[in-house]
């Protein structure tokens, strides 16, 4: 896929004919320097944005023929977001942000429970009835992991999860990411610039220059030159 | 609970100051109307009401011909047996000279309205009687009241002061006669009889002339909504003769008609104050769905739709009407008790009268309600607008 921004001279390629595929249950890390295109990338994937010229297939489906109604559901279902700030919504309580998606989703039959369990799992079952601007960063980023599997989506596309938190706080994230992935046998995307923070992941995409190159920099000399 | 409401009203209450900003503005434009409706509604009322006790009655019977023939007796008992009349009594109306010497000088006044009245029955039809500030009211047939303007007129007249009084009768005859001031007249705001002559209706009748006729009939009534119905069943009984009956809106009409648009004038400028008051509260929900903007992107972005979006700022909207509508209704209702309580006039003038117009009271709660909702449509729309990864970039 291309995404260009801005018109005549302010043309900027932000990615420039980016291709690869990603299997299901995969742990994917998105690496490159700032500004190479990484986030746009998982914008792209992530039905937030639009490609200028591409499409952008998920479980067989070609998601650029969506209209805003069905990427709207389909974001809900089949995607979780994790972001860097964890934006949650600051005027609702840990378990009302976790139970949101669920609530869109319109499928509130066993959402509290499920929305428990999985604040038990992050180990924030404490902190349920805490406003989210009432609990630290590194709780407010597992709060967004639980709201983000909520809808057992079956890609998780995390930016920068780890990219506002101390070492001891980002392992624990790193470490709780990849056990939901192996328990719900989830796919992970994940844009970090820190992909010695994850271990052994199954894929390495690194852009450069809105190039996607599949595997770590070092296999590509032509990035390194 | 809806979860677009729940958020909508979390929004809405964390963020007191917009939230009061917006209420008040709901709040002062339902008040504005309260406010006009009990001084100017309250000014038209009382009129009405003065000039129904002093004057007219509910119904007012005339002639064609000018003077009605029929005995005093025979209509009143004809009306009094009508269980919604309080009472009817006959009227005569004229116009006198008068002159009066006071402290050694004379005083004259002309064209000076007099109005003939039998005491024993206008007690039971008018109020005329207890607008009596000195003195009493009529005490026989060579006493006169005077009105407190008319009083002032002659060197400030007082009771027990003796005036003479020329009427020119039905055959163009001057009737000249003394009389002795038993009372005087005055009432708030100067509706009653304040620039008239009272006296006795068959000192009138004899002086022009007019011997067991009347100038009119007025009829009050126990309950003044069956006026129409009442006015009717009389015409109807009296189909042979050229009565002409009205109630008090119809014979009024005249003395009315031009507060009557004054009202709708000042009611229209009420409406406008509310119209301004929706434009604040597009402004203040403007500035909510701005300061939201990272929020809804990243709603947008776990799958709210567009109209996700636009329910929870129109549920906005409909709160901030719901308790703007309320506190303004509450608001109005305690000015409104306030002003009847204490029978609010301005400087010693009219009393209002205020009623409870409990129609126009929901409908402007409603209207404000609904305004606040129209209100918030645009600020919501924009909120759909919104592109999730633009939206979450907002700090």
């Amino acid at each position: 896929m291309t995404k260009i921004y801005g018109m005549g001279e302010n043309k900027v390629k932000a990615l420039d004919d980016a291709s690869f595929s990603i299997e299901k249950g995969e742990f994917v890390l998105i690496v490159g320097s700032s500004g190479s295109g990484k986030s746009t990338l998982l914008n792209m994937i992530g039905l937030l944005d639009r490609p200028t010229k591409g499409k952008v297939f998920i479980d067989g489906t070609d998601t650029t023929k969506l209209n805003d109604n069905k990427i709207s559901a389909f974001r809900n279902k089949k995607l979780g977001f994790i972001f860097q700030f964890s934006n949650l919504l600051t005027d609702l309580t840990v378990l009302e942000n976790v139970l949101l998606p669920r609530q869109i989703a319109g499928t509130n039959g066993s959402a509290e429970k499920d929305a428990r369990e999985l604040l038990k799992i992050v180990e924030l079952e404490s902190q349920i009835n805490k406003r989210a601007n009432k609990i630290s960063g590194g709780q407010a980023q597992r709060v967004a992991i639980a709201r983000g599997l909520i809808n057992r989506p079956s890609i998780v596309l995390a930016d920068e999860p780890t990219g506002n938190l101390d070492s001891v706080t980002s392992k624990i994230i790193v470490d709780l990411m990849k056990s939901m992935a192996k328990k719900l046998n989830q796919t992970f995307i994940i844009v970090t610039h820190e992909p010695d923070h994850f271990g052994d992941v199954d894929k390495i995409i690194t852009i450069k220059d809105g190039k996607a190159f599949e595997g770590e920099p070092l296999a590509h000399p032509e990035i390194i030159a | 609970m809806e979860y677009r409401l729940r958020l909508a009203k979390r929004m809405l209450f964390n963020k007191k100051g917009s939230l009061i900003g917006a209420v008040l503005a709901v709040t002062i434009g339902i008040l504005v109307i309260h406010v006009n409706f009990v001084i100017f509604q309250g000014l038209f009322d009382a009129i009405v009401r003065d000039i129904s006790n002093y004057r007219n009655g509910d119904i007012l019977v005339t002639d064609e011909a000018d003077y009605i023939d029929k005995s005093d007796l025979a209509l009143v008992n004809w009306f009094e047996r009508i269980p919604f009349v309080q009472g009817a009594t006959p009227r005569l109306s004229s116009s006198a000279e008068i002159n009066m010497t006071k402290n050694g000088n004379l005083i004259e006044e002309t064209r000076v309205p007099v109005v003939g009245v039998d005491p024993l029955r206008d007690v039971k039809a008018s109020t005329a009687h207890e607008t009596v500030a000195e003195g009493t009211y009529i005490l026989n047939r060579n006493s006169v009241v005077l009105g407190n303007n008319v009083a002032t007129d002659l060197g400030n007249a007082q009771v027990g002061d003796s005036l003479k009084m020329l009427i020119v009768d039905r055959s163009g005859e001057d009737q000249i006669r003394r009389f002795t001031v038993a009372g005087i007249v005055k009432s708030p705001g100067g509706q009653g009889l304040d620039y008239s002559v009272v006296m006795h209706i068959d000192t009138l009748r004899d002086m022009m002339g007019r011997s067991g006729e009347s100038g009119s009939f007025m009829v009050k009534l126990n309950d003044p909504t069956k006026a129409f119905e009442v006015k009717e069943f009389f015409l109807a009984a009296f189909p042979n003769d050229d009565f002409i009956a009205e109630t008090i809106e119809e014979s009024a009409e005249e003395q009315l008609a031009g507060f009557r648009s004054g009202i709708a004038m000042i009611n229209l400028i009420g409406y406008f104050g509310m119209m301004s008051s929706a434009f604040a509260i597009v402004t203040i929900q403007m500035m909510l769905v701005n300061g939201k903007t990272r929020e809804i992107g990243v709603m947008r972005s776990i799958g709210a739709k567009r109209k996700d979006i636009l329910i929870i700022f129109i549920f906005q909207g409909m709160i901030i009407g719901a308790i703007g509508a309320g506190v303004g209704t509450a608001a109005g209702l305690g000015y409104t008790i306030y002003a009847k309580e204490t029978k609010m006039s301005f400087m010693n003038s009219i009393p209002l009268e205020v009623n409870y117009n409990w129609e126009k009271i929901i409908q402007t709660a409603l209207l404000s309600f609904s305004l606040a909702i129209l209100a918030s449509l645009y600020p919501s729309y924009r909120a759909t607008k919104l592109l999730p990864v633009e939206a979450m970039r907002t700090v």
